[in-house]
């Protein structure tokens, strides 16, 4: 088996300055500086499998970016070993390029100033694409992405969503086996979110391109990725299926109580105290949310409704944004 | 006003940060006045004064140009281009400040920096290497630093003008560099006024940029009679005062153009 | 051979845009045609006090000058990479061009080119013939090749030192306000070198050796033989100032830390 990507005991640290305060603090700087050194990835080790979609998921400051910007040939890691697409990113940089598509959300790929298609004819030189290939593959990637109509309008005319699929295109005029994607869906409607994740999807199956996703958008995942790997302060914290993780984590029901009379919060933990139950006040007054387990669900309903006066019962499951951010909250790790 | 001092003290602050800048600077400065006092030596050759100005005078006119160009210099016009270019004026006007007050400010801040940390040192390096004629007239030094306060003023407010003017053009870059040629040339930085030729001497006359470079560094030289300080000093006041009118109409057109298109 | 494919695709790119901004040429244009007037003024003014400048007279220095615009224009066109800390680094588009598979100081060159600029070496080549028809200069054939050569060992120095203080950036935090000084020592290049002190003279010849943009090739063409050495040492400085200048950036963009996130 040959590996799309493979990361051992990747490292990077960054040196950061801290500045003094006050004027004089200032004039010292100029001198001596005060720096700390802050490792942004921790030894992490990972491997992804050709035609994989993996989502890379972590608060603002895990590691993410710079994780990406390793495996795309743009940091040197201070240690560790990298192989991505069977090279070592940094090495044989403008080769290794060569073989990976990236975009990043939140920075254009494209001339500003420039008709689209004129940054794709460029790029099309750049990746040395021959025209039979483009012509098949791109004309493809054009449909289904629906950016026909926009390929003559230069980019800083075009809206965010244009502007992102043609950032997709752009990035795939070579082919790339592999696709790093750093927030794609930033700051995107619904309705374009939809047709990104539609086309990766097709892309994916079409290709068997691996797919490394980055984004806060938790939806984004779980359309498109079947494993996530989760980092917290650059270090990973979970790698396994999406699945699983919502089977550990997210097993749990919400049922919201709605009550036509106020209950105290005490009222309620003695009624259930034979169950694990956890209460939690509602938005509204009058309602308590319980957190239960599953097989639980019946008894807390039924011990509930038998005490109180109920005007409106709601069960929820947990959704896998909850679940990720009560793994944050309790920084705990299951595999 | 206490919120112009603090932009001040940040700019200054700011300025501390960049210490590769710092060094590089002095560095550059000092190789920028070494090259223009040999430059001059041998203009000069075998003469003893051209124009009524002795080599040592000469040689003093260049350093002291150059060091009060640290003072009065800044940035602040490609920042204001920059700024409108990017649409962050339209955030900067619902402020609660003057936005170009503040601008000001912010060169002085910088100003400032450079007078005590640059300016200072480099004559001393400067005045050690190369035979300068610093004046002990405590009137000369008043006079000077009047007149390189009034210096700044204008460069900033030109600085200012060109900012805001590139609200109206489409190439602010080009714009901007041209004026620095300009400035350059007519300011008497690299060039006393005097030696120009006569007809030019009487249209710079109508012109503000001898009270950039030329009027401080004659001062500080005393190649200046009394009188012609104080000449030079009133042509320095009155060119701040009738500067403000031009910068006031564009600013406040730019404004009203930048309501209704939203930057 | 893949490399000039990609310079002709950008230099396309570049005209298209260039063509759609029409006024901004114009502009440009006069901002230049300022800059190598004002340097004349000076030479001109400074003439009008003086008739020699230790040796040299003044057509001569005017024949320095309209050379040194040749190699600075092409310089101007294809080098100038000032700007490229603030555009580069702090925002970040390096990330971007180093994702592409051509190498990172090509891609930034053709991305930053300014094919405007080369009108100054018409000004200059003009400003050449003026000065060399009034000193009756001698030419060989064989001139316009070392023309040519010294040409281009200028503009390599002149890159090199350049991209030199460009790749600071990726080791240091500096703004890039170094980078309009230098213009200024630049032009000290163009003044005979021996009117300086050892100092000047030495930094002007080998540290940032701008005389091999201006004064030591002139002399060639000027007939003063003492300085022949120099002059033929133009072509060898560009190079090697050209290798450092990629050796740094090569060690640079290992150093290069990406943008803020």
């Amino acid at each position: 088996m040959t590996y799309a990507i493979e990361v051992e005991k990747l490292r990077k640290e960054f040196k950061s300055y801290s500045s003094r305060s006050g004027l004089i603090g200032a004039f010292r700087d100029l001198f001596t500086r005060n720096y700390k050194i802050i490792r942004a990835v921790d030894d992490i080790s990972f491997k992804v499998k050709q035609g994989e979609m993996v989502g890379y998921i972590g608060e603002n400051g895990a590691g993410k970016s710079t994780t990406i910007k390793m495996l795309t040939g743009i940091l040197t890691p201070t240690s560790g070993k990298v192989i991505v697409n069977g090279m070592n990113p940094h090495k044989e940089r403008e080769k290794f390029v060569q073989t990976i598509g990236v975009v990043f959300g939140q920075r254009s790929q494209l001339w500003w100033d420039i008709a689209v298609q004129e940054s794709f004819r460029l790029l099309k030189k750049v990746y040395r694409v021959s025209d039979r290939d483009y012509k098949e593959h791109m004309e493809h990637v054009i449909e289904t992405l629906d950016i026909g109509p926009l390929l003559d309008k230069p980019v800083r005319k075009l809206s965010l969503g244009q502007r992102m699929r043609c950032e997709l295109a752009a990035a795939l005029i070579h082919n790339p086996p592999l696709l790093f994607l750093d927030e794609p869906t930033i700051g995107l409607d619904v309705l374009v979110k939809l047709k990104i994740r539609q086309f990766l999807k097709e892309i994916n199956e079409k290709y068997n391109t691996t797919i490394l996703l980055t984004t806060h958008d938790m939806s984004d995942i779980e359309a498109l990725c079947e494993r996530v790997i989760m980092l917290d302060e650059g270090k990973i914290i979970y790698d396994g299926s999406l699945q699983k993780l919502k089977q550990n984590w997210g097993e749990g029901k919400q049922i919201q109580f709605q009550f036509r009379h106020e209950v105290t919060k005490e009222q309620l933990i003695s009624l259930t105290n034979d169950l694990n139950v956890k209460w939690e006040a509602g938005e509204q007054s009058h309602s308590w949310i319980a957190h239960v387990r599953a097989q639980d669900m019946a008894e807390v309903i039924g011990k509930v409704v038998a005490a109180y006066e109920i005007k409106d019962i709601n069960i929820r499951e947990t959704s896998t944004e909850e679940i990720i951010r009560n793994i944050y909250e309790e920084g705990i790790v299951h595999g | 006003m206490a919120k112009y001092i603090e932009m001040i003290r940040i700019r200054f602050l700011m300025m501390l940060a960049y210490r590769t800048n710092y060094y590089s600077g002095i560095l550059i400065y000092s190789i920028n006045i070494g090259a223009y006092y040999f430059l001059w030596s041998a203009i000069y050759g075998g003469q003893s004064s051209i124009q009524g100005m002795s080599a040592t005078q000469m040689t003093t006119y260049v350093a002291v140009a150059w060091m009060a160009r640290a003072f009065y210099f800044n940035n602040i016009d490609r920042e204001i281009a920059m700024e409108i270019k990017e649409g962050k004026v339209a955030i900067e006007l619902i402020r609660p400040y003057s936005y170009l007050g503040m601008k000001m400010m912010q060169g002085l801040g910088e100003g400032i920096f450079r007078l005590f940390f640059f300016s200072v040192p480099g004559m001393v390096i400067v005045g050690l290497i190369f035979p300068l004629q610093l004046t002990t007239n405590l009137h000369t030094w008043g006079y000077f630093a009047i007149s390189t306060l009034l210096s700044f003023m204008i460069n900033s407010q030109l600085n200012l003008l060109a900012g805001v003017l590139t609200f109206f053009t489409l190439n602010g870059e080009g714009l901007l560099r041209a004026k620095r040629f300009v400035i350059d040339l007519l300011s008497g930085l690299i060039l006393p006024i005097s030696f120009y030729p006569e007809w030019a001497q009487q249209l710079m006359k109508y012109l503000p940029f001898q009270g950039i470079s030329y009027i401080p560094s004659m001062i500080f030289t005393e190649s200046f009679t009394n009188d012609e300080i104080l000449q030079g000093l009133l042509f320095q006041a009155v060119w701040v005062i009738i500067l403000v009118i031009p910068i006031q109409f564009l600013w406040r057109i730019a404004k009203r153009k930048l309501v209704i298109q939203g930057g | 051979m893949f490399y000039i494919s990609i310079f002709f695709q950008y230099m396309s790119q570049y005209l298209k845009t260039k063509l759609q901004y029409r006024a901004d040429l114009l502009v440009e244009f006069l901002s230049d045609l300022m800059f190598q007037a004002v340097n004349l003024i000076f030479i001109l003014v400074v003439f009008g006090h003086t008739q020699m400048l230790h040796g040299w007279t003044r057509d001569e220095i005017i024949f320095i000058y309209g050379f040194f615009l040749v190699p600075f224009s092409v310089f101007a066109s294809f080098f100038n990479i000032w700007d490229f800390n603030e555009r580069y680094i702090v925002r970040g588009e390096m990330d971007r061009v180093l994702t592409r598979p051509v190498h990172s100081l090509f891609q930034i060159i053709l991305e930053r080119m300014e094919l405007e600029s080369l009108l100054g070496g018409v000004t200059g080549l003009i400003i050449m013939a003026y000065a060399g028809s009034r000193l009756h200069l001698a030419f060989h054939w064989y001139d316009v090749f070392i023309f040519i050569l010294f040409v281009l060992g200028g503009t390599l120095v002149y890159a090199g030192i350049f991209i030199s203080l460009a790749t600071i950036s990726f080791w240091s935090d500096a703004r890039s306000s170094i980078m309009p000084m230098m213009y200024n020592i630049g032009n000290y290049g163009r003044y005979p070198v021996d009117i300086y002190n050892r100092v000047i003279r030495y930094i002007l010849t080998w540290v940032l050796p701008f005389a091999f943009v201006g004064v030591y090739p002139s002399a060639y063409f000027l007939g003063k033989k003492e300085w022949y050495v120099y002059s033929f040492l133009t072509p060898v400085m560009g190079i090697v100032f050209f290798m450092i200048a990629i050796f740094l950036w090569n060690a640079g963009v290992k150093r290069y830390r990406g943008a803020g996130n």
